[in-house]
């Protein structure tokens, strides 16, 4: 079965051709605003990513039922970032030169956040992310103001963790931390909060991704005598660790971020061992209408309540933000729409829910979009404050007990 | 459209002067280095620290290679005693120990945070033209490589190594000393792994230790299997062919209609994973030939 290299390459050839042909051949005369939607599809990020980039399409969907934006019909162009910095930065190359986007929304990971920022900046095109590193709010990632993040950065989280242990009258923490970007930056942000409360942390621990036991760490932890655990963890290495707690016997309460303590951490380790569990998640603007909307179309799409994916909430709300900023401008140009994202995002306005409705609105004056993720007010580093959510676990159930606001 | 294909282009010139050191390491010598990656992360963090140094880049990019060649001289000492298999884990280990120890030591490298903002070359000329600078510079370094390995190749040196590929018994009964020479060659494709990772760093702008995984070196593998074993013009067309078919695929979305968007992306890697099987079965020599078997 081998096959002479002329022969070979003839084949390479002729099917590049093939494929390539219908790009040139294809011609484009309508007024289209091209947004590109680079979501991570493939990769560790996969659970979220295909949820995100269909809801930035369905989005763009609705925009253009109710007459597109600024005259112009949204047309996405959907790039998978591999959760992979070179693989997204190659298909950030690509949406901006080949398919001359003028947005791109939905990167997940910080890692490749931060590495596709610099193109956005450098071509002048706005990006919408939901990673939470701090080092995205300020330059060089954001020097020219371009980037807006809709998820709490880490550092708000750990801030919500301080608000808590001390609303339960805890007195000696300590703390956990997956070593990753988003681990350390909960743990760190609780450390600083804490402190800041004239608190005293009794011991971090830093652990390493992917162990079968992370025994020895706990025994450091459980050795300082903590009356609360805060952890910056994920599901495979929390279900470990809280089994290995629970043979260990000692009495001590445990804070948590949501995408760990969730309804899948109580199926893997069973309810007793998760009682008094106490789980921490930014809360989507569930009673808001836009949550509504957003609920039935994630619905439609996917068969799944929109709880089950928070980033497609946010990603819901970068498609309509766009283009009610573009709206606003009356523009297709990034200074213009880049202007009065805040303006119709932020307060003083009329409160609206849906894009149809705030156009409508638009004509007689100011608005302030509420999301369905948050109610997306944005600060000056474009990150906005969503509202966190205090769950205990209680016989096997995530009970909301109050909102935290910080 | 020009822009994206110079990104392209770059990326696959990294990938060239990755394939070039292992070539030296395994298409010549039969170095089974599983840990290529590891040089690769030491070049692009060396180069990226002493850049935030305000080092000039220059400086910065030899430092990326010597540093890399340095670190592979332990490794050189290590295969004095071990062969092809036993090797090949001590390589895979080392470069798992260069991604922890980068991790760990938050100090130097800000660990998983990873360092954003790394300076670019040619940064004051803007926009495309620096692109194509970059571009025509990196092209200049790989040709200046591939000039080395053939000349490397075509040496007594190189005839050499050859032989202890072939048969290393046959070379210390000639009374040559092996170990001198693999440790000589590991330094020398540690050093092109070193600069390919200054050029990534300094392009990319943001390095964290999540980019430097074993698959980055089995990449480096697919490519010289591809372009053919122990050629230096497969190592080229390796490369090539592997940017070919992981970029070439973003394109099947436009022949292939009525797949949605979401299940486009599995499409399309399940498309290169077949590729590259058909390609290996078809000619499972690369395409250029295994020199090693000729």
């Amino acid at each position: 079965m081998t096959t002479t290299r002329r022969q070979f390459l003839g084949t390479i050839g002729a099917t590049t051709a093939l494929i390539g042909a219908p790009t040139i051949l294809r011609a484009q005369s309508q007024p289209v605003f091209r947004v590109g939607a680079l979501c991570p599809v493939t990769g560790s990020g996969s659970p979220y990513g295909s949820g995100m980039q269909k809801m930035i399409i369905a989005a763009a969907e609705a925009v253009n039922a109710a007459g597109g934006a600024a005259g112009h019909k949204i047309e996405i162009v959907a790039e998978d970032t591999q959760t992979s910095p070179q693989a997204a930065v190659l298909a950030a190359k690509k949406l901006i030169d080949v398919n001359k986007v003028q947005a791109i929304l939905g990167t997940w990971s910080s890692g490749v956040s931060l590495a596709v920022v610099p193109l956005t900046n450098d071509a002048n095109i706005i990006l919408m992310n939901t990673s939470g590193a701090p080092a995205l709010s300020t330059p060089p990632a954001n020097a020219k103001g371009l980037s807006y993040r809709y998820q709490a950065t880490n550092d708000r989280f750990g801030r919500a963790f301080a608000e808590i242990a001390e609303k339960e009258g805890f007195k000696r923490p300590a703390t956990m931390a997956f070593n990753n970007a988003s681990g350390i930056g909960n743990t760190e942000g609780f450390r600083k909060a804490w402190e800041a409360k004239g608190g005293k942390v009794v011991e971090n621990v830093v652990y390493e991704p992917s162990q079968p036991t992370y025994r020895s760490e706990l025994q450091r932890v459980l050795a300082a005598n903590p009356d609360v655990i805060v952890t910056g963890s994920y599901l495979p290495d929390t279900t470990i660790i809280m089994r290995e707690w629970f043979q260990s016997g000692q009495p001590v309460k445990w804070i948590m971020p949501g995408w760990a303590a969730s309804p899948d951490l109580v199926k893997a380790v069973g309810a007793d061992v998760l009682e008094g569990v106490i789980s921490v998640d930014s809360v989507s603007n569930e009673n808001a209408p836009s949550y509504k909307a957003y609920d039935e179309a994630f619905r439609k799409v996917t068969g799944q309540p929109g709880q089950s994916n928070v980033y497609a909430a946010m990603t819901w709300d970068m498609m309509n933000v766009l283009a009610l900023a573009m709206e606003a401008a009356n523009s297709t140009e990034t200074a213009a729409i880049n202007a009065k994202i805040r303006e119709i995002a932020n307060p003083e306005g009329e409160k609206v829910y849906t894009y149809a409705a705030a156009k409508e609105a638009l004509k007689k004056g100011e608005i302030n979009y509420e999301g369905a993720s948050s109610i997306l007010d944005f600060d000056q580093y474009g990150d906005v404050t969503p509202d966190f959510g205090v769950f205990f676990i209680e016989g096997g159930k995530l009970n909301r007990r109050y909102v935290v606001k910080i | 459209m020009e822009a994206y294909l110079v990104a392209i282009g770059i990326i696959a010139l990294i990938y060239v002067i990755l394939s070039l050191g292992l070539t030296l390491q395994y298409g010549l010598t039969g170095l089974i280095n599983f840990g290529h990656v590891g040089f690769f992360a030491i070049g692009a963090y060396t180069s990226a620290l002493l850049a935030f140094q305000g080092v000039p880049l220059v400086l910065c990019f030899a430092a990326a290679a010597v540093l890399a060649g340095i670190a592979a001289w332990p490794i050189g000492l290590v295969s004095l005693r071990l062969r092809d298999d036993y090797f090949a884990i001590v390589t895979l280990g080392f470069s798992e120990v260069v991604r922890i120890v980068i991790t760990s030591e938050k100090w130097l490298t800000s660990g998983v945070q990873g360092l954003p903002g790394v300076p670019r070359l040619y940064e004051e000329l803007g926009g495309f033209t620096a692109q194509l600078a970059v571009f025509a510079t990196i092209l200049a370094v790989t040709l200046l490589g591939i000039w080395m390995i053939r000349r490397i190749a075509g040496s007594p040196f190189g005839r050499l190594i050859e032989a202890i590929r072939d048969n290393e018994e046959a070379v210390q009964a000639l009374g040559k000393d092996p170990a001198r020479f693999k440790i000589q060659v590991l330094v020398v494709g540690a050093a092109f792994a070193g600069i390919a990772g200054a050029f990534y760093a300094h392009y990319i702008t943001y390095i964290v230790p999540d980019q430097f995984i074993p698959l980055v070196t089995f990449y480096v593998w697919m490519a010289i299997i591809m372009g053919g074993v122990g050629r230096v013009s497969g190592a080229v067309v390796g490369s090539a062919i592997l940017m070919l078919f992981l970029e070439g695929s973003r394109f099947l979305r436009d022949v292939l209609p009525g797949v949605s968007e979401v299940d486009m992306a599995s499409v399309r890697i399940g498309a290169v994973g077949f590729l590259l099987i058909l390609f290996i079965m078809y000619r499972p020599q690369g395409l250029m030939g295994d020199y090693t078997k000729r």
